[in-house]
C-alpha cells in the first residue's frame, strides 16, 4: 500500500512471546499437518502461487475492513478498522512482492489455481453481509478469523524452513495478526462487555456453518461436474456431429437480421 | 408508465428506472455493493432505484432484462457442441453456470421482486446497446453501431434509428456479426495476452499502445480478416474461446507473437520486452481502429446520415471513436456515458417504453448523473468525530478556497450531487489536481491510484475554452462530453499540460458545459483565474481495485487511506492536518 496518514500512530508490534505465539508452541494438530505443509511448500513455484493467492485474500480482506469502517457508527472502531485495513493492504503487497520474486525465479505464471480452502483465515469476510452485521458480531468474526490466520501462518512459517525470506515474511505478518487478534478482542469487550462470550460462541458456530456450506457446495459442484462430464461424453456426440455439420455451411460475414431465421 | 431495466449476471450489473419515458434513476450494482465490476443480480441497485422514486415493485408496469437468456443458452450450447471434444472441460462449468440461475432470469426477477412473470420481459443484448446509444442522444435520426464481446449471438450490429415528428420511434438493426467473430473478443484476447484482466484492462492496452509502433500489424491482420462484404472474421486457430475462457488466445497466437506477459511482470518500456508488448498493443489498437472505421464508413455511405450513435463496450475506446469522427464521414458521434453492459439497463427500459409499448419519444436529459446524491452533512459529522480540520463555507468561498488549494498543488477529492452512471468520473465523484506538471501525474500514480506509469490521466476543461487547448474536430465537443474521445493537445500547451498529455501528445479530454456540472465549471473558472489555464486533471475517485465512491463516507475512507490532501463534499471541506517534521516524529514515536 502506498502512503499512510502520517498523523496516525503505526500499529503496535508485539514480539513472538505474545499470547498467540505461546499458543502456537503447543499445536498438536499443526504438528500432524506439518509433513503435508512441508510437502506443499517445498516446491518453489507452488510456494509462489500460494503467496500470490494470499496477497489477493489479504487485499480482499482489507477492502472488507474499509467497508466495515465506512459502515460503523463507532468512531473508535472506524479508526481501528482503517488501520487494520492498511495492515492487510501492506500484507498483500508483501505477499505479492515475495510471490513475484519466487515466480520470476521459477518462471511460473503466478496466477491462481489453488483451491480457496488453503487460504489462511478462511475467506476474509467473504459471505458476510457487512451492512447488516452489528459491531460486536463483526468483531467476534474478525477475532476468530485473525486467530485462524495467525495459526495458519505460524504453521507455514515452520513449513518453509528452507526459505528464510518467506519464513521471515510469515513471522512479520504473524506479529500483525497477533495485534489484530488482541485489538478485536479488546474492542469486543468494550462494545459488548456482557455478551462477549456469547457473541464469540455464536461466531464460532457461524464459521462452522460456513465451513460446512463451503464443503457441501464444493461436493455438490464435484458431483454435478462428474455427472455433466459423463453426459458430455455419452449423450452429446451425435448432436456435436450435427452441430459441426451445420457450422460448416455457415458463411462468415454479415448476417441480415430479418433473414437470420430466429 | 413505470419501467425498470436490469442488466447483470456477466459483468457490471445495473438497474435503471424510467417513468413516463424519462430516466429518474440508474446505478451500477458495484457502486452499492462495493465490489468492482459486480456481476451479481443487481438487487441493491433495484432497491435504490425504487426507493428513489418511492415505488414498490408492484407499482412497476414492466421489468425489462437486457438480453434473452434462451438465445444466450443456445449460443453457449452450440459453441460447446462445435468445440467437441475440446470443450469437455468447459461444458460442466458452462452448464452449471447457465442452468443454475441465468437461464431462468424471468422467474428469478419475478421472485426477487415479488411480481408476476408476465411483467418481466427480455430484449436482445444489442437492442439494449442500440437503445442506450440512440434514445439518450439528442438527435432525431442517426446511424447506429454497436460492438462488444458478445451478447446472445451478436457481437456487432449496424442499423439506424429515427424519432418521428409524431412521437413514434423506430430502431432498425439491419445486420449483425455473430459469435465467435467479435471485435471485442479479439481485443480482450490481446488484453489477456498482455497480462491484463479481461473486461477490466482493455483501456490499459489502449494506454500502452501509445508507447508502441504498429510494427506487428501484418501479423495482427492474420488474426482478423475481411470477409468481402465489409465485415470480418476471426481466424479461430489463433483464439481459444472454449478451452481458456479467461485468456481467449491459443498456442498459435503465442507462436506468432511470442510469450505472453504475465500479470505480475512489470512493463519496462526501455527494455526490448516492454517495447514488444507496446508494439503488440499498438498493432491491435490500429487494427481495431481500421475495422471500426471501415464498418462506420460503410454505414455512413449506406444511410447518408450525419449522426452516428455508438454503443457496446468497444465504444469505450476513445482513440477509435475520435478516428471514426475524423474519417468516417459523420458530423456528430454520440456515445452514452455508460456504453457498456451497465448502460443496457437504461437502454432496455427506454427500448421498452418507446418500441415495445409504443409510447411517444421524450428528450432524455443530457447528463450522466442518475445515481445516489451525496450527503455533505455526514462528512461534517464523521470528520468532526475523527478530529480532522473541517470547514463549512458558502458556495463562492468554497470554490475560491479549493481553487487556491489546487493552485498550491494540493490534490482534491471532489464529491458533488448525484453519482455518475457509467465508468467515467465526469465531475461528481472525481479526484482533481493541477494538470501542469508531470510530477503531479507521478504523485497521483504513486500515492493515490497505485497504477501503471503508462496510463494517462484525463483533463477536464470548461467548454468555452476547450478549442484553445485541444485540437478538436467539428463534433469533438460532443464526443468529449462524456470523455469518449481522445484528441491532440495543441503543441503550444502540451508542456503546460504535462500531467494530462499522453506520450503521443493526446488527451482523453472532458469538455464541461456549465449546465452539466455548474460547481465544477465554477471551480475550473476560478482555477483558470489563478493559473491562466481553466483545466484540471480529473480522475475517478477510487483506489486501485475499488469501484468509484458513492457516498461521502466512502469518499472519506478513501481520503483517509491515500494521498488526497483535501476532501470536498457540497459545502463541507476536510483537510488533513499539516504536520511539521518534528510533529511527525513525535507522532511516530
Amino acid at each position: 500500500m502506498g502512503a499512510q496518514g502520517l498523523y496516525e500512530k503505526p500499529p503496535e508490534r508485539p514480539d513472538m512471546k505474545s499470547v498467540a505465539g505461546k499458543r502456537f508452541l503447543a499445536d498438536p494438530f499443526g504438528m500432524l499437518l506439518r509433513p503435508l505443509h512441508e510437502l506443499i511448500w517445498s516446491d518453489r513455484e507452488r510456494r509462489a502461487r500460494k503467496l500470490l493467492e494470499f496477497a489477493e485474500v489479504e487485499a480482499s480482506g482489507g477492502r472488507d475492513l474499509v467497508r466495515a469502517a465506512e459502515l460503523t457508527s463507532d468512531p473508535l472502531l472506524r479508526e481501528r478498522y482503517l488501520r487494520h485495513a492498511r495492515d492487510e493492504a501492506r500484507h498483500a503487497d508483501m505477499f505479492r512482492a515475495r510471490g513475484r520474486a519466487l515466480s520470476g525465479a521459477a518462471n511460473g505464471d503466478g496466477s491462481g489455481g489453488f483451491a480457496h480452502w488453503v487460504a489462511p483465515g478462511e475467506q476474509g469476510m467473504e459471505g458476510l453481509d457487512l451492512a447488516r452485521e452489528k459491531d460486536a458480531d463483526l468483531l467476534a468474526f474478525l477475532h476468530l478469523s485473525e486467530s485462524a490466520a495467525a495459526r495458519d501462518f505460524a504453521r507455514y512459517a515452520k513449513a518453509v524452513g528452507g526459505d528464510p525470506a518467506t519464513r521471515s515474511l510469515f513471522q512479520h505478518i504473524l506479529r500483525d495478526e497477533d495485534h489484530h487478534m488482541r485489538y478485536t478482542h479488546a474492542e469486543l469487550l468494550r462494545v459488548a462487555p456482557r455478551r462477549a462470550r456469547r457473541v464469540l460462541w455464536w461466531a464460532r458456530l457461524r464459521r462452522f456453518w460456513k465451513a460446512y456450506l463451503r464443503f457441501a457446495t464444493a461436493l455438490a459442484g464435484l458431483i454435478a461436474g462428474v455427472v455433466l462430464t459423463l453426459q458430455y461424453f455419452l449423450l452429446l456426440p451425435p448432436f456435436a456431429w450435427l452441430s459441426k455439420r451445420a457450422a460448416r455451411r455457415e458463411r462468415p460475414g454479415w448476417i441480415h437480421i430479418e433473414t437470420k431465421g430466429r | 408508465m413505470k419501467i425498470l431495466g436490469i442488466s447483470g449476471h456477466y459483468h457490471d450489473s445495473a438497474a435503471a428506472l424510467v417513468i413516463d419515458g424519462v430516466p429518474v434513476a440508474a446505478v451500477q450494482e458495484e457502486r452499492l455493493s462495493r465490489r468492482k465490476n459486480d456481476a451479481s443480480f443487481p438487487l441493491a441497485a433495484i432497491e435504490w432505484c425504487l426507493d428513489q422514486a418511492g415505488l414498490a415493485p408492484d407499482d412497476l408496469d414492466a421489468v425489462i432484462f437486457y438480453e434473452k437468456p434462451t438465445l444466450k443458452f443456445d449460443r453457449v450450447l452450440t459453441s460447446l457442441l462445435q468445440g467437441y471434444p475440446r470443450s469437455w472441460r468447459s461444458y460442466p462449468k458452462a452448464m452449471k453456470n447457465m442452468l443454475g440461475e441465468k437461464l431462468w432470469v424471468r422467474g428469478l426477477i419475478a421472485s426477487q421482486l415479488g411480481i408476476s412473470t408476465r411483467k418481466v420481459r427480455c430484449i436482445e443484448h444489442h437492442q439494449s446497446h442500440a437503445a442506450a446509444a440512440f434514445l439518450t442522444a439528442p438527435t432525431q435520426e442517426a446511424a447506429i453501431l454497436t460492438a462488444d464481446g458478445v451478447g446472445e449471438w451478436a457481437t456487432l450490429t449496424v442499423g439506424r434509428g429515427v424519432k418521428n415528428a409524431d412521437g413514434s420511434t423506430a430502431i432498425e438493426l439491419m445486420r449483425e456479426l455473430r459469435f465467435p467473430h467479435s471485435l471485442g473478443l479479439f481485443y480482450s484476447a490481446v488484453t489477456s495476452y498482455l497480462g491484463f484482466a479481461v473486461n477490466e484492462g482493455e483501456y490499459k492496452v489502449m494506454g500502452l499502445a501509445s508507447y508502441g509502433e504498429p510494427t506487428r500489424l501484418d501479423e495482427m491482420r492474420r488474426l482478423l480478416k475481411p470477409t468481402g462484404d465489409g465485415a470480418f472474421k476471426l481466424e479461430l486457430d489463433y483464439f481459444d474461446f472454449l478451452g481458456k475462457v479467461e485468456s481467449g488466445y491459443s498456442q498459435r497466437f503465442v507462436e506468432l507473437f511470442g510469450p505472453p506477459r504475465r500479470s505480475w511482470q512489470p512493463i519496462d518500456l526501455a527494455s526490448a520486452e516492454g517495447r514488444r508488448w507496446a508494439d503488440i498493443a499498438a498493432s491491435a489498437q490500429r487494427l481495431l481502429e481500421e475495422v471500426m472505421l471501415g464498418i462506420a464508413s460503410d454505414l455512413q455511405r449506406e444511410t447518408g446520415l450525419s449522426d452516428l450513435c455508438l454503443g457496446g463496450g468497444v465504444a469505450l475506446n476513445g482513440v477509435a471513436n475520435a478516428r471514426i469522427l475524423r474519417e468516417a464521414g459523420f458530423d456528430r458521434l454520440f456515445v452514452p456515458s455508460a456504453p457498456g453492459d451497465a448502460g443496457c439497463a437504461l437502454g432496455a427500459a427506454l427500448y421498452a417504453d418507446r418500441i415495445l409499448f409504443g409510447r411517444p419519444d421524450r428528450a432524455v436529459p443530457d447528463h450522466p448523473f442518475w445515481g445516489p446524491v451525496a450527503d455533505a452533512a455526514t462528512l461534517l459529522r464523521i470528520a468532526g468525530e475523527d478530529g480532522l480540520p473541517v470547514k463549512v463555507a458558502d458556495e463562492a468561498g468554497l470554490i475560491e478556497d479549493v481553487a487556491d488549494a489546487l493552485a498550491d498543488d494540493r490534490i482534491v477529492g471532489w464529491v458533488d450531487g448525484a453519482l455518475e452512471f457509467g465508468p467515467r468520473a465526469l465531475g461528481n465523484r472525481s479526484i482533481l489536481a493541477a494538470p501542469h506538471d508531470a510530477m503531479m501525474r507521478d504523485r497521483l500514480n504513486r500515492d493515490i491510484k497505485y497504477r501503471e506509469e503508462f496510463r494517462p490521466f484525463a483533463p477536464v476543461v470548461a467548454a468555452e475554452h476547450a478549442d484553445r487547448y485541444f485540437d478538436l474536430l467539428p463534433g469533438g465537443g460532443r464526443l468529449s462530453r462524456f470523455m469518449s474521445g481522445v484528441f491532440p493537445v495543441r503543441p503550444e500547451w502540451a508542456a503546460r499540460l504535462a500531467a494530462v498529455t499522453h506520450v503521443d501528445g493526446t488527451a482523453r479530454v472532458q469538455i464541461l458545459e456549465r449546465g452539466m456540472a455548474p460547481r465544477l465549471h465554477a471551480l475550473l473558472e476560478a482555477y483558470g483565474r489563478r493559473s491562466g489555464i481553466p483545466i484540471l486533471l480529473n480522475t475517478s475517485f477510487n483506489l486501485a481495485g475499488e469501484p468509484i465512491v458513492n457516498t461521502v463516507t466512502e469518499a472519506y475512507s478513501t481520503f483517509r487511506r491515500c494521498g488526497i490532501d483535501l476532501l470536498v463534499a457540497g459545502n463541507v471541506r476536510v483537510s488533513k492536518p499539516h504536520l511539521t517534521p518534528v510533529a511527525i516524529l513525535e507522532k511516530v514515536a
